[in-house]
C-alpha cells in the first residue's frame, strides 16, 4: 500500500534533470578510454543523488557532461523535459552550478571574495550578505582573498556563489575530499540545509560510500563507465544487488 | 625563510634604484649634458678626458660625455618602446591562442616557430637590411622575432590557467570569453610575462646597439652607443676613450637591467 | 623483550628555527608494535615522520630521537643514510612520486640494493609473490606510470621490505589510494608485521585505518599529541574533546 503511494508520488514528480544513454570516449596516447557507457539517470526536484565510484570510474566525467563543460558523444540530456544536449556552460549555468573539489582553485586568486561573488552572480551586497549568513560565514570574510580563507570557508563560499545564481541544481564533485573530517561533516550538513532552504536538487559525487549514504536519497554506483547499481540509499546499502557494490561496502574501514 | 626574502627584496630595491637612476639620467640628458652633443670643434679633435670634457672628445671634436648621455635616451627609449609593443602584441596573441585554441592557435604558433628557427640577430640583420637604415627599421627588425617569446609565454600560462576551476566556474556563471580573458586570465598571467619583459630589456638593448654598430640602426649624426663605438673604433689606439665610455655605458646598463630582471624573478620564486 | 625500538623524547622541531611545528612529542615504539598518529592537515604529523627519517632540512630544537639505543637526533650524512633503508623503511604517501616514473622497477630496485652494497635481486620479487602476485617478475618489468596506484604502493612496500628493516615509517601510505585498494594495503602491512615482527609507525588522517591497524594511537593537533592510548581506550573512552569530535565526524554508513 505504502509502496504504491510512493510510486504515485514518484510519477507526479517529473524529474528536474535526466540523462539517457550517455556515452563518452577519449583517445589519448593510443589508448581509448570509455568513461561513460550508456549512462542514464534522473534527478527529482529536491532530491540528493549520490554517485559513488573509485578513480577512473567515470563519475567526474559524468558530472562534467551534465554540467555542459564537456559534450557527450551521444545520448540525451534534459532539464525539466527540455533537451539541452550540446549546450555550453554559458547556457547550462542558468539552471545548474558546479562545486569543485579544489575549493581554493574555484576563486580567482586576485579577487576578494565579495568581488568574486558579485562578479559571478550580479547580486547586490544585501543578497550576498544574506547568502553568506545562510552558508554559515561572516561578513568580514568577504574582504579576504581565497588564500586567506580555510578550505572549509572557501568551499562554503563556492556554495554561496552557486546559490546566488538561483540555480536549481548543484553538481558537487568530491567537494569534501580535500577537507579535514570535521570540516567535511560541516560542509555535508550545510548541503542538506541549503537543499531544504533553497529547494535545490543536488548531485553529490564521491568515492566515499559512507559519506554519500549519510545524506543522499538515492545512490548510483559507477564502475569503468557503467552504472552497476542504483536505487534508494537504504536498498543499496542493505541489499546491494551488485558484486562491486558489496566489495565497496566491505572495503569501508569504519571506526 | 623570511630573512632570505628580505635579502632578495633588498636586492630588487638596489637593482631597481640603479635602473631608475639610469632612466632618469637618460630622460634628463638634454639638461645635464655639459656640452652640445652635436657641436663639432676642429680645435678639440680626439682630446683626452679633461675638466671641460670629462669623457674626452671624438674624431670631430664632439663631447663624448654629452653624446653618451643623449645616446642613452635613444637607446633606452627605443628599447622600452620596442619591449612594450612586443609585450602588448605578444600577450594578446598568446592569450587568444591559448584560450580559444583551434586553427588560429595552430597557425600563429607555427609562425612563432618559424621566427624562432633562426637566430634573432640574423633575422634582424636581414630585415633591417631590407628596410634600410634608421632606428624605426632596427626596431621593426628586432620586434619581428621578439613578440614570439611573449606570445609563447602568455599562451602557456593561459593554457594552464584555463583549466583552473575558477575559469570553469566563470563559464558556468555565464561569463563570455572576452570577459573571462580580461577579468580572470589577463591579471593572472600578467606577472610572469612582465618579468619576462624585464629580462628582455638587456638583450633588446644589445640588439639595438648591435644593429647601430653594424650601421643598420640610427643614422649618422644622431648619438647612439652602438654607432658611437662603431665610429670611434677606427681610431681606438689614438683615442680609446671615445670607444671605452659608450661601451662601458652599454655594458653597465645591460648588467643593471639583467640584474633587475633576475632579482625580481628570484624574489617572485621565493614569494611562492 | 620489551626494550623500546624507537623512543621519541620531548621532541620539538621547526622548519625556520623560530616556530616549532611539533612540540613536546613523546612516545615509545617496541619491536613489532604498530603506532598510528592521527591528525588533520597542519597538525604536524608528517613533520614527525620527517624528523625521524632525517632526510630534510628540519631543525630539531629540543628533545631526542633514539633508535635501538642510538641517538638519531642530530645524526646526519652517511651514517643516517646507512640506517635509512636497511633498518628504517619509508613508505611515502604518493607511491608514484617515490620512483622515477620512466625507469623499470627492477632496475631501480637493483640500484637501491647496490647503494647498500647488497645483491639479492630476487628478494623484491619474492616479497611480491608473498603478497599474492605470482607473476611478480613481470610486474617489476613495468615502469611506475604503467601500473595502478595500488600496485605502485605494493611495490614501494616490497622495496622497503627488501632490507627487512625493523621499523617501517608510513606517511599517509593509503590516502592516495582507492578505498578497495587501501584496505588491501593495510592488510599487507599487518601481514608483514605478523610474519617479520616489523614495527610500524603510521601517520594518517583516517581514524578507521588507525583503528584497524594500530596497537597504540596518538591524536595530534597543532603539533602536539593531545591524547595517547591504546585503541580501545581511544575509541571507547576518549578523554579529549578533540578526539571525541574527530570520532563523531567520521562518516558512517547509514543503514
Amino acid at each position: 500500500m505504502t509502496e504504491m503511494k510512493a510510486d504515485i508520488m514518484q510519477m507526479n514528480r517529473q524529474p528536474v534533470l535526466s540523462g539517457s544513454n550517455l556515452n563518452k570516449t577519449y583517445h589519448s596516447g593510443g589508448r581509448t578510454v570509455h568513461p561513460l557507457q550508456n549512462v542514464s539517470f534522473e534527478v527529482c526536484p529536491g532530491e540528493i543523488l549520490g554517485i559513488v565510484g573509485e578513480s577512473g570510474s567515470g563519475k567526474s566525467t559524468l558530472l562534467r557532461v551534465i554540467s555542459g563543460l564537456e559534450c557527450p558523444d551521444s545520448g540525451v540530456l534534459t532539464y525539466k523535459g527540455f533537451h539541452y544536449h550540446g549546450y555550453g556552460p554559458e547556457k547550462t549555468g542558468k539552471f545548474l552550478q558546479m562545486i569543485f573539489q579544489n575549493a581554493y582553485g574555484s576563486f580567482d586568486p586576485r579577487m576578494t571574495m565579495e568581488r568574486s561573488l558579485r562578479e559571478g552572480s550580479g547580486a547586490d551586497r544585501q543578497e550576498i550578505l544574506r547568502m553568506i549568513c545562510e552558508v554559515g560565514l561572516t561578513e568580514d570574510l568577504l574582504e579576504r582573498k581565497p588564500r586567506h580563507l580555510s578550505g572549509g570557508q572557501c568551499q562554503r563560499m563556492s556554495i554561496a556563489r552557486a546559490l546566488l545564481t538561483h540555480a536549481q541544481i548543484l553538481l558537487c564533485d568530491e567537494i569534501t575530499s580535500a577537507l579535514d573530517v570535521t570540516t567535511q561533516a560541516q560542509v555535508i550538513k550545510l548541503l542538506t540545509e541549503v537543499r531544504a532552504a533553497e529547494d535545490v536538487s543536488i548531485i553529490l559525487v564521491s568515492h566515499d560510500l559512507a559519506l554519500v549514504s549519510m545524506i543522499c536519497d538515492r545512490i548510483m554506483v559507477m564502475q569503468d563507465g557503467y552504472i552497476v547499481d542504483q536505487g534508494k540509499t537504504e536498498d543499496v546499502i542493505n541489499a546491494p544487488s551488485d558484486y562491486y557494490t558489496r566489495k565497496l561496502l566491505n572495503s569501508i574501514i569504519s571506526v | 625563510m623570511d630573512k632570505k626574502k628580505k635579502q632578495l627584496k633588498r636586492k630588487v630595491m638596489i637593482a631597481a634604484a640603479c635602473a631608475g637612476v639610469l632612466v632618469v639620467l637618460a630622460l634628463l640628458s638634454g639638461v645635464i649634458a655639459p656640452n652640445d652633443p652635436y657641436a663639432t670643434n676642429a680645435a678639440l679633435i680626439r682630446k683626452g678626458p679633461s675638466a671641460a670634457y670629462l669623457f674626452g672628445t671624438d674624431n670631430l671634436g664632439r663631447c663624448v660625455l654629452s653624446r653618451v648621455l643623449v645616446g642613452a635616451r635613444t637607446t633606452i627609449a627605443a628599447t622600452f618602446i620596442l619591449v612594450a609593443i612586443s609585450f602588448v602584441i605578444g600577450i594578446l596573441v598568446g592569450m587568444l591562442c591559448g584560450f580559444y585554441g583551434g586553427i588560429v592557435d595552430e597557425v600563429m604558433m607555427r609562425i612563432a616557430d618559424l621566427m624562432l628557427a633562426f637566430p634573432q640577430m640574423v633575422v634582424a640583420i636581414a630585415v633591417a637590411g631590407i628596410l634600410g637604415g634608421g632606428l624605426g627599421g632596427a626596431m621593426i627588425a628586432l620586434g619581428i622575432t621578439m613578440w614570439t617569446s611573449f606570445a609563447r609565454l602568455a599562451r602557456s600560462h593561459t593554457l594552464s590557467i584555463k583549466n583552473e576551476p575558477y575559469i570553469q566556474a566563470a563559464r558556468l556563471l555565464g561569463k563570455s570569453g572576452p570577459r573571462i580573458l580580461l577579468i580572470h586570465i589577463m591579471p593572472n598571467i600578467l606577472e610572469p610575462v612582465l618579468i619576462n619583459a624585464l629580462t628582455q630589456i638587456g638583450t633588446t638593448m644589445i640588439g639595438i646597439s648591435g644593429l647601430s654598430f653594424l650601421g643598420l640602426g640610427v643614422v649618422a649624426p644622431q648619438a647612439e652607443w652602438g654607432s658611437m663605438i662603431n665610429e670611434a673604433r677606427a681610431y681606438i689606439q689614438i683615442a680609446p676613450w671615445a670607444v671605452l665610455f659608450p661601451a662601458a655605458a652599454t655594458v653597465i646598463t645591460i648588467i643593471v637591467f639583467n640584474y633587475l630582471g633576475d632579482a625580481v624573478m628570484e624574489y617572485r620564486k621565493a614569494d611562492q | 623483550m620489551s626494550e623500546a625500538l624507537l623512543q621519541i623524547k620531548q621532541l620539538n622541531a621547526s622548519y625556520d628555527g623560530d616556530t616549532d611545528v611539533i612540540r613536546d612529542v613523546c612516545f615509545e615504539l617496541t619491536p613489532g608494535e604498530i603506532i598510528c598518529i592521527v591528525g588533520e592537515s597542519g597538525s604536524g604529523k608528517s613533520t614527525l615522520i620527517k624528523a625521524i627519517h632525517g632526510m630534510s632540512d628540519l631543525i630539531i630544537s629540543k628533545g631526542q630521537i633514539l633508535f635501538d639505543g642510538r641517538d638519531l637526533t642530530h645524526m646526519k650524512g652517511n651514517p643516517r643514510r646507512e640506517l635509512l633503508g636497511t633498518e628504517i623503511g619509508l613508505i611515502p604517501q604518493d607511491p608514484a612520486a617515490s620512483f622515477n616514473p620512466i625507469r623499470r622497477f627492477d632496475v631501480q630496485l637493483k640500484e637501491a640494493l647496490a647503494s647498500h652494497s647488497r645483491k639479492d635481486e630476487g628478494k623484491a620479487a619474492e616479497i611480491l609473490e608473498k603478497m599474492g602476485m605470482p607473476d611478480s617478475r613481470a610486474v617489476l618489468h613495468n615502469r611506475p606510470f604503467e601500473v595502478s596506484g595500488g600496485m605502485n604502493q605494493r611495490i614501494a612496500i616490497a622495496a622497503a621490505m627488501m632490507f627487512a628493516p625493523r621499523l617501517l615509517l608510513c606517511d599517509e601510505a593509503t590516502s592516495a589510494l582507492d578505498v578497495t585498494t587501501a584496505g588491501s594495503v593495510v592488510d599487507e602491512l599487518l601481514r608483514i608485521r605478523k610474519e617479520q615482527g616489523t614495527a610500524i609507525l603510521m601517520v594518517t588522517h583516517h581514524l578507521g585505518i588507525a583503528k584497524r591497524m594500530a596497537d597504540q594511537i596518538g591524536i595530534m593537533k597543532n603539533g602536539k599529541i593531545v591524547e595517547y592510548g591504546n585503541v580501545r581506550q581511544i575509541f571507547e573512552a576518549p578523554s579529549h574533546e578533540y578526539t571525541r569530535n574527530l570520532i563523531r565526524d567520521v562518516p558512517r554508513l547509514k543503514r
